[in-house]
């Protein structure tokens, strides 16, 4: 612990950004700099509890006090070495995790908690600056695995895998290497030089990435798991959740992950291949109140949009936490995003009705309904419909499940009742022999963070099933010894 | 949270800060409630259970069942038949505590030495036994009743006893009294030591050799405050814990020795068992250490173990010299005669942080100089 009254001291402070007006005139991320001296002032906060709820508040069991400390202490390889060690690509949870671990953290009872998510962005990038962040090598087992799908798990084990010497093969049926760190997040929260430069280092360090090869369609599965001793499914729950009402046909509703996509290709400048999707001078819609919603809120301001508005199934969450959501659990509190506060209208407990067009299929305007809920499930407010005119509606309601279609199908796996492919915590080992799944496929929709760390315990199991022992880190294997 | 004791309790519990202690959040009335859904809910099993009262309770081991729902591995080679066995006793026979038990404390040795004292007597003798316990207690009360901590000069009242005292001999003996035990003592000697001295050797028609047998218990000089001891042989386990000033000469503890010291000198001319020096925050310990093997019984957690410099010998060789006139030592002997060979064995044990403390005082003091 660095200051034991450090948490008296000090007030939270984060990186401030650029204004609401600036940032949506362009892509860029929004936070400025922050001085390192500031950086430590946050990590001498952290009161290191003797039992840190932090530990089990992130998903990667991340030893927190110890580099707050280390930061504190200006050790920031130490730093490094510590978060690296249950962190495979903290440059990503550093940007864009909605920090479960600043949640649970011990000072969060009663007061802001520390700075946990900045403090770790900043020791990455520290590690970048200095050069620590290099490729691990180890001799080659001789062992090929393929993992199907780079996103955060696929990446996460194939940076596992490959560490100790397997012949790492990523399959990517898009153009580029990422998932939807790179074809999903808005550019102003997640630069995509953040993810190119980690997937050099993995390149660097022996994994083969093989993008537009989309398994089951350029290549079947069965060839794939004949091919390589192990395979790893991450690919994903991409299904996403449609709202299957009268006017659904009409042009202009769209899901919010084709927006997005088509938003992370042009700031890249690559082809969007099919019909551009733009937010520019219409009334948009967002169905949905999480974290893609409000992506897309953020990505219609600056596509500058004429008016945005963002709608909740749910009722509106309370402010603070109540009696029945206590600490440490994670708290269902309103959120307000950065792309909030670059201006958007916000309503809960509406249900959408219908899609209203003209005469050329074009929509003009969506019919909503308050709603009251009790226990029994929602009713309609009488008296309480309404039409707003809108051009674009982006349905950011979730992913069911992952695609069947194609390998899902070829492999036979099975799959549980909400449509994810069957494996256990434990073994990560699907119904299909020397066939492994990790990430959202496997659990379902969920966070970067737990991706990461699907990603890095698929890639210990993948390593006992093909070695029969297994030196890899994992949360009830911890092999980093504290200084 | 594990702050207790840095006075920094982040939800104002174990903290005397102001700040901190605005954020408590407890209420009164949630001790009240919680006791009352105690009580309400131990009215109900003992309902269940057929008890009007605790007393009617106490030794049914035969309404306690075990649970069958727990496999933790630790139950499997347990068996609690003896702990749930009953017995059938005749109704004269209570069960519970009906009538107090009779401590004797009337007649109990330390009157003798409180009527000596009070008498102006300066040397006393008295066999000890091991019924005698917590001798010069009652007798350090007295004294500290009139004198307050200051007590009396030193050696001004010296007892000689010889025997086996019992538990917890010369507990908070008070400044100027000195006990001189011929013989054994058992657990606790000195405990909470507070001025006084105490000097435990061997009976002199003995022929053991005193360094390699135990002569006191374990748990000896626990939280000593100040006063002087010497052990003409080995002590038990937890010598010295907790000990916060007392200075003492051994000639070799079990485990756990100076663990949680605070303050005080630990001088030990032979062995020291497992953890010696756990969690030592404070003081000094000086370990006579030929076969250079002091190191693999030591916790270095929070201690260093370094060659003493010129002053520390010069003060170990007092003390050992000290050790040798009240108990004879064969072994404080064996050192003294060759003291220029023997003395570089000496290591010395202290907290890192206290050392670095020293060394920030002792530049203080020099940039004042």
């Amino acid at each position: 612990m660095g200051q034991i009254d450090g948490f008296l001291k000090f007030n939270r402070e984060l990186p401030s950004s650029r204004s609401p007006q600036e940032r949506i005139n362009d892509s860029e991320e929004i936070y400025l700099p922050f001085a390192d001296e500031k950086t430590k002032t946050q990590a001498a906060r952290c009161m290191d509890c003797g039992v840190p709820f932090c530990h089990s508040g992130c998903p990667l069991g991340n030893q927190i006090p110890d580099f707050n400390d280390a930061v504190f202490k200006e050790d920031w390889k130490e730093a490094y070495d510590i978060l690296t060690s249950t962190n495979n690509f903290p440059e990503f949870t550093g940007r864009i995790c909605p920090a479960p671990c600043e949640a649970s953290c011990v000072l969060s009872i009663n007061k802001n908690p520390v700075a946990i998510e900045h403090i770790e962005k900043s020791i990455i990038e520290k590690a970048f600056e200095n050069g620590w962040v290099v490729p691990k090598t180890s001799d080659k087992t001789g062992k090929k695995v393929a993992v199907v799908g780079s996103g955060p798990a696929g990446m996460a084990a194939a940076a596992q895998l490959s560490k100790v010497g397997h012949e790492v093969t990523v399959f990517e049926r898009d153009e580029v290497v990422g998932g939807l760190l790179r074809i999903g997040i808005p550019d102003f929260k997640l630069d995509k030089h953040v993810v190119e430069r980690r997937v050099e280092i993995l390149e660097k360090q022996g994994v083969t990435f093989k993008t537009n090869t989309n398994v089951g369609v350029d290549i079947t599965a069965s060839e794939l798991v004949k091919e390589f001793d192990a395979t790893v499914l991450c690919g994903g729950s991409t299904i996403p959740r449609d709202i299957p009402i009268p006017g659904r046909e009409l042009k202009g509703i769209h899901f919010a992950m084709k927006f997005l996509g088509q938003q992370n290709r042009r700031v890249a400048g690559r082809d969007i291949k099919t019909e551009e999707i733009l937010a520019t001078g219409k009334n948009v819609l967002v169905i949905g109140g999480g974290d893609t919603g409000s992506d897309c809120v953020g990505t219609s301001n600056r596509h500058k949009a004429k008016s945005v508005t963002q709608i909740e199934l749910l009722s509106k969450p309370p402010t603070d936490r109540t009696v029945k959501n206590p600490w440490p659990e994670w708290p269902m509190v309103v959120r307000t995003s950065t792309s909030h506060d670059e201006g958007c209208e916000r309503d809960w407990a509406i249900l959408t009705k219908e899609f209203i067009g003209n005469d050329k299929g074009e929509l003009t305007g969506v019919k909503l309904v308050n709603i009251e809920w009790n226990e029994k499930g929602f009713t309609e407010i009488e008296g309480s419909e309404q039409i707003i005119p809108c051009e674009l509606v982006l349905i950011a309601a979730g992913f069911v499940h992952p695609q069947k279609e194609g390998m899902l199908e070829q492999l036979g796996v099975e799959i549980d009742n909400r449509g994810n492919v069957i494996a256990t915590e434990e073994e990560y080992l699907t119904s299909v022999k020397s066939v492994f799944a990790a990430g959202d496929m496997r659990r379902g929709q969920s966070l970067v963070v737990w991706a990461i760390s699907e990603g890095r315990e698929a890639a210990r199991q993948v390593d006992e099933y093909l070695m029969g022992k297994s030196v890899l880190e994992s949360k009830s294997a911890s092999f980093f010894e504290l200084g | 949270m594990r702050k207790c004791h840095l006075n920094t309790c982040p939800v104002g519990i174990a903290t005397q800060n102001p700040e901190l202690r605005k954020l408590f959040t407890g209420d009164p009335q949630h001790i009240v409630n919680f006791f009352t859904f105690i009580a309400m809910e131990l009215r109900e099993i003992m309902a269940e259970l057929g008890f009007r009262t605790i007393n009617e309770m106490v030794g049914k081991a035969k309404t306690l069942k075990v649970r069958t729902d727990l496999d933790h591995w630790k139950l499997q080679s347990l068996d609690l038949s003896p702990i749930l066995y009953e017995r059938e006793v005749n109704s004269n026979v209570g069960i519970y505590h009906q009538f107090d038990q009779d401590h004797e404390l009337e007649n109990i040795l330390d009157r003798k030495l409180i009527a000596d004292w009070k008498a102006g007597k300066t040397e006393v003798s008295y066999p000890i036994i091991n019924i005698d316990r917590s001798a010069g207690a009652m007798l350090s009360y007295e004294i500290s009743l009139k004198h307050k901590a200051k007590g009396l000069p030193t050696d001004s009242f010296n007892v000689n006893f010889t025997g086996s005292a019992g538990q917890s001999f010369g507990v908070f003996l008070a400044k100027g009294v000195k006990f001189n035990l011929e013989g054994e003592a058992n657990d606790y000697v000195g405990k909470g030591l507070s001025g006084g001295k105490i000097v435990i050797k061997p009976p002199r028609e003995s022929t053991f050799v005193p360094h390699e047998n135990i002569i006191i218990g374990n748990v000896a000089f626990y939280g000593a405050t100040s006063g002087r001891a010497f052990i003409n042989g080995l002590g038990g386990e937890r010598f010295c814990v907790r000990n916060s000033g007392a200075e003492t000469v051994v000639e070799g503890v079990g485990d756990h020795g100076c663990e949680y010291m605070t303050g005080g000198k630990v001088i030990i001319l032979g062995n020291v068992g497992k953890n010696f020096a756990a969690g030592m925050s404070g003081g000094v310990a000086y370990a006579f250490n030929p076969n250079d093997d002091f190191a693999i019984n030591c916790n270095t957690e929070m201690v260093d173990i370094d060659q003493p410099d010129t002053n520390d010998l010069a003060d170990v060789k007092s003390m050992v010299e000290e050790h040798l006139a009240e108990t004879n030592s064969k072994m404080a002997s064996y050192i003294l005669n060759d003291w220029e060979a023997l003395s570089k064995y000496f290591i010395k044990v202290m907290p890192h942080d206290m050392k670095r403390v020293l060394a920030e005082q002792k530049q203080q003091e020099e940039k004042v100089a």
